[in-house]
C-alpha cells in the first residue's frame, strides 16, 4: 500500500507531468519502430493521477464508513447490554428485597422456584465465597442483615458461571452476569444468556468489516479502471502526437461523442493543428509559387545579360541594358517584399503598430493622393467618405490595402473612366469600397484572383506581380474583415467589410 | 562626409564602400559589432550605417551602447527585416532612420544626407527660405517673390519637408514616410503627381524653377545657379 500511495501531494503534483513526458517519448520510440501500441504498463497505471485520487478517496471513504458502522455496532451493543442489565437489576432487587424481609430459606426457595420455571438462559444461584453451607447455617438467624449492595455486571462464558453437563455446546455462550455481594459472605449471582444478541452483534461486526473491505476494494478497482481509461485516452493522444511529429500533419486526435474534458482538449488541439497545417500549407504554397513565378523574371534577366555579352557593344547600349537589368531586379525585389509581407500577415505576426485610427480621415488622405493621380491619368475620381469610424488597426496596412485596390482600379480602367472610393456604414460595421467602370472580373475568376500570383489573361502584359489582391485579402484577414469582389455594373467593385470587435473580444483574441 | 559602415556581408560592404567613396565620402568599414564599437568610440564620424544583424554584437545593441555613452552621431539602420514592427524597434534602440535591404544606393545616400543635415542644423527657424521662396511655419504662409501661394495642407507639409532638405536629393519613399507616414510604395506614381502639382504652384509662373527632378533618385529643391554647380 505504501508503495502505491504517493507520500505527499506536492511530489504527486510534480510526478504527473514527468510521467506524461515519459509516455510521449516511449510512444515515439514505439511508433518509429512500427510496433503496435503495447498494453498499459502496470507501474504507469499505479502512477496515474486517477488511481492516486481513487486511492485517497477510497481510504477516506472507507475510514468514514468504518467509523460510522463501528459507531452503530458499539451503540447497539451498549443498548443490548443495558437492556439485559436493567432486567437483571429488576430481578436482583426483587430477590434482595425478599432476602431483606424474609430469611435465607425463602430466598433459596425463590431461587429454586425460579430456576425451575425460568425461561431459557436465565439462572439464579446463591454462592458462598468460602463455604456456602456453613455460612447458611450460621447467618440464618441474624437476618435481616446489613446488605453490602455491591452489584457488578460482566459478560462471561456460560461454562464459567453455570453448572453445565460436560461438553455442552452452551459452554462458550456469552452470559451477562449480575453479582451482588450479600453481607454474610454470600453472593447472589444472576445470569442471563445473551447468545442471540451476541449473534446479532457478531453479524453486525462482520457486516462492518465486510462493508469496509468491499468499499476499499471497489474504490481501488474503480481507481484502476478510471486510471486505465485515462491512460488509454492519453496514449491515443501520444500516438497521434508521435505520428504528427514524424511528419504526418494530417493526423488528428480522435474526439468521442462523450464531449468530456478529453474531447475538449482534443478539439482544441485539433484546432491548433489545423492552424499549423494551414500555416505550413500556405508557406509551401508560397514556396512553390516563388519557385514558379520568380524563375521567369530571373531567366529574362539572365538572358538579357547573356545576349548583351554575345558581342561588343558601345557604352550606351551597355548602360541601357544594365539599367533594364536593374529594373528587372527591382521588380523581383518588390515581389519578394510583397511575399514576405503577405506571409507575415497570414502568420498573424503583427502587433506593435496597432492603434485606434479614424478610418474616414485615413481614406480622405488617400483620396487626396489618388484624386490627383486620376486627374493626370484622365480618369474621373469620386470619393464618398460618409462615415469616420475609429477602428483598432494597423493603419499602414489599411492604407496599403486601399492603395492597392486603387492602383488596380487605375491600372485596369480604360480612359476616360470613373474610379470611386467610398466608406459607408456605421461605427460598428463599415465598408471601404473601391469601384470602377472598367471590364470587371468574371464571377468565376473572383475567388481565384485573390490567390497569390494569379493573373488573368487580359493583364498578363501589364506590370505587376500578381500579389496585390492577395495582400489586400491578407490585410483584411488580419483585421477580421472580409474582402469581396463584386460587379459594379459595369466594372469591378471591391469591398472590405470591417466589423468592430468589442473590447473584451479584442483582449480575448490577443491572449 | 566621414562614414562608419558596420556590415558583416563583405561583398555587400565592398559595393557600398565603393559607391560611397565614389560619391566623395570617406568610409571606414567594420565587419562585426565589437569592431564597429571600437571604431565608433575611437573616431568622430558624421554618420554611421549599421546593419541590424551582426556577429559578436548585434546592431541594435551596438547603437544602444553608443547612445548610452553619449555618442549622438546619426545612425542609419540597414536591415533585411522589412516590416513596421522591426522599424519601430530599430528606431526605439536609437537609430535615426531605417532602410530595408535590398536598397538603391541613391536611396541610401539621400537618407544619409538628410540625417547628417538634420544633425548639423539642429533647431530650424520658423521661416524657411530657398531663393525667393519663403515658408512661414507659424503663420502657415508660402510666398514667392512676395506673391502669396495658396497650398493645401498636405502640399504645405511636402514643401516644408523639401525646404528642410534644400539642396539634398529626397527620394519618393522618404517623402511617403515623412510627409504621409506610409511605409510602403504604392505602384502608382502618387508622389510624382503630388510633386507636379506642387511644382505648378511654386514654379510655373516664375522664371527660375526651384523644384528639380533627379533622374533615378528623386527630387531636389534648390536655387537654379547652385543647382548648376551640383550637376
Amino acid at each position: 500500500m505504501s508503495t502505491l500511495a504517493s507520500p505527499n501531494s506536492a511530489s504527486a503534483g510534480t510526478t504527473s507531468p514527468t510521467s506524461l513526458v515519459g509516455g510521449v517519448s516511449t510512444a515515439t520510440a514505439a511508433s518509429e519502430q512500427r510496433v503496435p501500441p503495447r498494453p498499459i504498463d502496470r507501474r504507469r497505471l499505479f502512477r496515474t493521477s486517477a488511481f492516486r485520487h481513487a486511492l485517497i478517496y477510497a481510504t477516506l471513504f472507507s475510514a468514514l464508513s468504518a467509523a460510522t458502522l463501528s459507531f452503530i455496532y458499539w451503540s447497539t451493543r451498549d443498548q443490548i447490554e443495558s437492556q439485559v442489565d436493567a432486567r437483571l437489576r429488576l430481578e436482583t432487587d426483587y430477590l434482595i428485597n425478599l432476602y431483606k424481609s424474609g430469611a435465607l430459606p425463602e430466598l433459596l426457595e425463590a431461587i429454586q422456584r425460579r430456576n425451575q420455571i425460568d425461561t431459557y438462559g436465565r439462572f439464579y444461584y446463591l454462592a458462598n465465597n468460602d463455604s456456602a453451607a456453613t455460612a447458611t447455617e450460621q447467618e440464618a438467624e441474624s437476618l435481616p442483615i446489613r446488605l453490602k449492595s455491591i452489584r457488578s455486571h460482566t459478560t462471561r462464558n456460560m461454562g464459567d458461571v453455570a453448572d453445565l453437563p460436560p461438553g455442552s455446546p452452551r459452554a462458550f455462550n456469552p452470559v451477562r452476569v449480575a453479582e451482588t455481594q450479600l453481607s454474610n459472605g454470600l453472593k447472589l449471582t444472576i445470569g442471563h444468556e445473551i447468545s442471540d444478541e451476541q449473534a446479532l452483534l457478531d453479524h453486525t461486526f462482520t457486516l462492518v468489516v465486510g462493508a469496509t473491505v468491499l468499499t476499499l476494494l471497489f474504490s481501488l478497482i474503480g481507481g484502476l479502471t478510471i486510471g486505465a481509461s485515462v491512460l488509454r485516452r492519453i496514449d491515443s493522444v501520444n500516438r497521434t502526437a508521435s505520428e504528427i511529429m514524424s511528419g504526418d500533419l494530417s493526423q488528428r486526435l480522435s474526439v468521442t461523442k462523450r464531449d468530456d474534458e478529453f474531447d475538449e482538449i482534443a478539439t482544441k488541439l485539433n484546432q491548433m493543428l489545423n492552424r499549423i497545417e494551414d500555416l505550413i500549407g500556405s508557406t509551401r504554397q508560397v514556396t512553390n509559387n516563388v519557385a514558379h513565378d520568380l524563375r521567369s523574371p530571373l531567366t529574362r534577366l539572365r538572358n538579357r545579360l547573356e545576349v548583351t555579352l554575345l558581342e561588343e557593344r558601345d557604352a550606351d547600349s551597355y548602360r541601357t541594358v544594365m539599367s533594364e537589368a536593374i529594373g528587372d531586379a527591382d521588380s523581383l525585389i518588390q515581389t519578394f517584399n510583397a511575399m514576405l509581407s503577405i506571409a507575415r500577415l497570414e502568420a498573424g505576426l503583427d502587433s506593435v503598430e496597432w492603434k485606434d485610427a479614424a478610418i474616414g480621415d485615413l481614406t480622405t488622405e488617400i483620396a487626396e493622393l489618388y484624386e490627383a493621380v486620376a486627374e493626370e491619368e484622365d480618369l474621373r475620381f469620386t470619393a464618398n467618405i460618409a462615415t469616420n469610424p475609429v477602428f483598432h488597426c494597423n493603419r499602414h496596412l489599411i492604407a496599403q490595402a486601399v492603395t492597392n485596390l486603387l492602383d488596380n482600379a487605375i491600372k485596369y480602367t480604360p480612359r476616360p473612366g470613373h474610379v470611386q472610393l467610398a466608406v459607408t456604414g456605421d461605427d460598428q460595421r463599415f465598408q471601404i469600397i473601391v469601384s470602377d467602370d472598367g471590364p470587371g472580373i468574371d464571377e468565376k475568376d473572383r475567388e481565384r484572383v485573390l490567390q497569390p500570383f494569379v493573373r488573368l489573361e487580359n493583364e498578363r502584359n501589364s506590370p505587376g506581380n500578381g500579389l496585390g489582391l492577395n495582400l489586400v485579402k491578407a490585410v483584411a484577414g488580419i483585421h477580421n474583415a472580409k474582402l469581396e469582389l463584386g460587379d459594379a455594373g459595369p466594372g469591378l467593385k471591391a469591398s472590405i467589410t470591417f466589423t468592430q470587435k468589442t473590447r473584451r473580444a479584442r483582449e480575448a483574441s490577443v491572449q | 562626409m566621414r562614414i562608419l559602415l558596420v556590415e558583416d556581408d563583405v561583398e555587400a560592404a565592398g559595393y557600398l564602400v565603393k559607391g560611397l567613396t565614389e560619391s566623395g565620402h570617406v568610409v571606414e568599414h567594420a565587419a562585426d559589432g565589437e569592431h564597429g564599437l571600437q571604431l565608433a568610440v575611437a573616431n568622430a564620424f558624421d554618420s554611421m550605417i549599421i546593419d541590424r544583424m551582426l556577429p559578436k554584437r548585434d546592431g541594435l545593441s551596438l547603437i544602444e551602447e553608443l547612445r548610452r555613452m553619449g555618442n549622438m552621431t546619426p545612425v542609419l539602420i540597414l536591415s533585411a527585416l522589412d516590416d513596421v514592427d522591426e522599424r519601430v524597434t530599430g528606431l526605439k534602440a536609437g537609430g535615426d532612420d531605417y532602410l530595408t535591404k535590398p536598397y538603391q544606393l541613391s536611396e541610401l545616400t539621400a537618407r544619409l544626407q538628410a540625417l547628417t543635415r538634420r544633425a548639423q542644423t539642429g533647431v530650424q527657424g520658423t521661416v524657411l527660405h530657398v531663393g525667393d521662396l519663403t515658408l512661414d511655419l507659424i503663420r502657415h504662409k508660402v510666398t514667392r517673390s512676395g506673391r502669396s501661394i495658396n497650398l493645401q495642407p498636405r502640399e504645405f507639409r511636402l514643401l516644408e519637408y523639401l525646404m528642410q532638405h534644400t539642396g539634398q536629393v529626397v527620394t519618393r519613399s522618404m517623402l511617403l514616410e515623412n510627409v504621409w507616414d506610409y511605409h510602403f510604395d504604392p505602384q502608382t506614381n502618387v508622389i510624382d503627381v503630388q510633386i507636379s502639382r506642387l511644382r505648378s504652384k511654386i514654379d510655373k509662373d516664375f522664371d527660375a524653377p526651384l523644384l528639380h527632378t533627379v533622374r533615378g533618385a528623386g527630387y531636389k529643391l534648390q536655387e537654379m545657379n547652385s543647382a548648376v554647380e551640383m550637376t
